[in-house]
């Protein structure tokens, strides 16, 4: 129980530590944020009135405990560009890259750790050999090509998918997923490639443990002995996918470029092109703590499944 | 693997073991192309790379332009020459700024222990919390698209990238040189090297670091190929290297509206030029691995981005 609670307390201390190095990293630059938002023909005053207003003429621990308090109540701040509420941006961008990141981790799931089993039940044979192809493609091939080259093949040459762009639930189920379809390939490829490989590693050292011999020389069946193979070699493998999920979200964003998705990469780019410092903090922060979150998740799952490492 | 047969990598010197095995040859040949484009680029490319040329815009692939031209008629091909120099820049600086740091803290935190192997160790850990790709993004972000002017330097923006990648890939060559350091520091000769009074820097650069070496060359071949990845996504999102200059991701983003025009060459080609080379990075690590440090499966244990 102490060790679960300081895993969260210690996940928690990252994220501030983040925040402050995000928040001294925007106040270390010698320009002004009201003379970015202003623009280089800003008067000396604009530029103080402009201060004042934002609360930027304040010493920065005074900022960012202001800012951290509100964080709290969950209120982000607002854009000093166009003066949005930072809360209201990312609540309409996040459940958009969320799904995504879901789709493609099922799918990567699904794919991988039966390719993974697979190959470690039949150790350099064709299937091994395949999957060992797929892993290696599948950590080369970036995942924006990999995109560029889906829409290509499967929007422009078949037609069976959209090129891009983002169809709502509300509008049917069957263009919602195709939508979806082609985006979450791209971003998954990458984590099958992963979790394979861990799931192909993890069983076969299980295979070669003594247990399994004796298991063979009682005389189980295939099927049983394949279940207490997994539940030994799962460990390493849910706690590789749980971290994936956390990665998974920052290639979302380049995937979401690709395929023009309306996901937190539109906000934070936009934020960026614009020097909205403050969007992007809160967007930065806010994809740090899912991948946290994920981590977080990563460690009590593996120590849950092997309850060896808790000690 | 059976115990009587003594693997031949075992027996060979190490350069050979690589040679000899597809993957590693395969790997071994594309690195090197790669670097000789970077190196020798004014040598081999056939047109100034960032020459505009309208009236020879969106050309196929010919005599003249052996793989076309874009859409303002400058030769891919050679901007494909180019672009393997920020490429292999991002990817070998920041592993060699990760190296330093990673081989600093793991291996003083294996011979201090105590109190600075919890300090070290904990950093460690911490810097490996943080995704660094958003990170990337987040970095170029914050302090601004352009170049950065140092004194009398001016370095291009993609050097954020560098020193954010290289502070990220810390960790991970940290943990496996404190992994094998540990082993090593137990061992016989260590004891032997303090009896004959050897100090302890001399120690642990002169003895340990040369057998801890293996698993970090492994890691970080490995992480060249992350390196080049990240470069070439950022540079296609406009965070990377900044036009016109060349590089693969900035051709693929200019060259995404003919995907569906039909200019096939113009994202074809710089597409397969970042997934050979990172395939090449891949099987020289994998390679690597098979041959000093064979118990690990080959694809397993790699730094997930």
């Amino acid at each position: 129980m102490f060790v679960i609670l300081g895993r969260v307390l210690s996940s928690l201390g990252v994220l501030v530590a983040v925040s402050i190095v995000l928040f001294t990293l925007v106040h270390a630059i010698p320009v002004s944020p009201a003379r970015v938002v202003l623009g280089g023909d800003a008067s000396e005053e604009d530029i103080a009135e402009f201060e004042r207003d934002n609360g930027l003429d304040r010493p920065v621990i005074v900022q960012y405990l202001s800012w951290a308090g509100g964080v709290m109540k969950g209120d982000l701040g607002r854009s000093l560009i166009d003066n949005t509420v930072i809360a209201v941006t990312i609540s309409q961008t996040l459940p958009v890259t969320l799904e995504l990141v879901l789709w493609s981790f099922c799918l990567a799931l699904v794919i991988a750790v039966p390719l993974g089993v697979l190959s470690a039940y039949h150790e350099d044979r064709w299937i091994d050999h395949l999957a060992r192809v797929v892993a290696t493609l599948g950590v080369s091939i970036p995942t924006f090509w990999l995109g560029l080259m889906l829409i290509a093949w499967g929007a422009v040459g078949l037609g069976w998918f959209p090129a891009g762009g983002y169809v709502p639930w509300s509008a049917g189920a069957k263009p919602h997923l195709l939508s979806m379809t082609l985006p979450s390939v791209s971003l998954g490829l990458y984590y099958v490639a992963i979790i394979s490989r861990m799931t192909r590693s993890s069983v076969g050292d299980v295979l070669m443990a003594d247990h399994v011999r004796v298991s063979r020389a009682m005389g189980l069946s295939r099927g049983r002995i394949l279940i207490y193979v997994l539940r030994n070699a799962l460990s390493p493998v849910v706690t590789v996918a749980a971290m994936s999920f956390g990665y998974m979200f920052g290639w979302a964003l380049i995937v979401e470029q690709v395929f023009t998705i309306p996901g937190m990469s539109r906000a934070l780019l936009n934020a960026i092109f614009r020097r909205d410092y403050l969007v992007i903090v809160n967007v930065v922060l806010v994809i740090t703590a899912m991948f946290l979150v994920a981590n977080l998740i990563a460690d009590l799952l593996y120590r849950w499944l092997d309850p060896r490492t808790a000690r | 693997m059976t115990l009587s047969a003594v693997p031949a990598s075992l027996r060979l010197p190490p350069w050979r073991a690589l040679l000899l095995r597809p993957a590693g040859l395969t790997g071994t040949i594309i690195v090197a192309i790669v670097t000789v484009a970077a190196l020798a680029a004014p040598l081999i490319a056939t047109h100034d790379p960032i020459a505009v040329d309208l009236s020879r815009k969106l050309l196929p692939p010919g005599a003249t332009h052996w793989l076309g031209t874009d859409q303002t008629g400058r030769d891919i091909f050679s901007r494909i020459v180019w672009g393997a120099r920020p490429s292999l820049a991002v990817g070998l600086l920041a592993v060699l700024i990760g190296a330093a740091g990673g081989i600093m803290f793991g291996l003083t935190a294996a011979f201090a222990r105590g109190w600075w192997e919890q300090v070290a160790m904990r950093i460690m850990d911490g810097l490996a919390s943080i995704p660094l790709l958003i990170w990337a993004i987040a970095i170029t972000g914050i302090v601004g698209i352009g170049p950065v002017r140092i004194g009398m330097w001016t370095f291009p923006n993609e050097s954020k990238l560098i020193l954010l990648i290289g502070l990220l890939y810390m960790p991970p060559l940290a943990r496996v040189t404190y992994g094998s350091a540990l082993l090593e520091v137990r061992a016989d000769y260590v004891q032997a090297r303090r009896l004959q009074g050897a100090g302890a820097s001399a120690i642990m650069l002169g003895d340990v670091l040369p057998n801890c070496l293996s698993p970090v060359i492994v890691q970080a071949t490995l992480l060249i190929a992350v390196g080049i990845v990240v470069e070439a996504s950022l540079s296609f999102i406009g965070l990377g290297v900044e036009p016109p200059f060349p590089s693969w991701g900035g051709m693929l983003a200019d060259a995404r509206r003919y995907i569906f025009s039909g200019e096939w060459w113009t994202y074809i080609f710089p597409g397969l030029a970042i997934s050979l080379t990172v395939i090449g990075f891949n099987l020289l690590g994998d390679g690597l691995r098979d041959i000093l440090d064979p118990r690990k499966v080959s694809g397993s244990g790699r730094m997930v981005v």
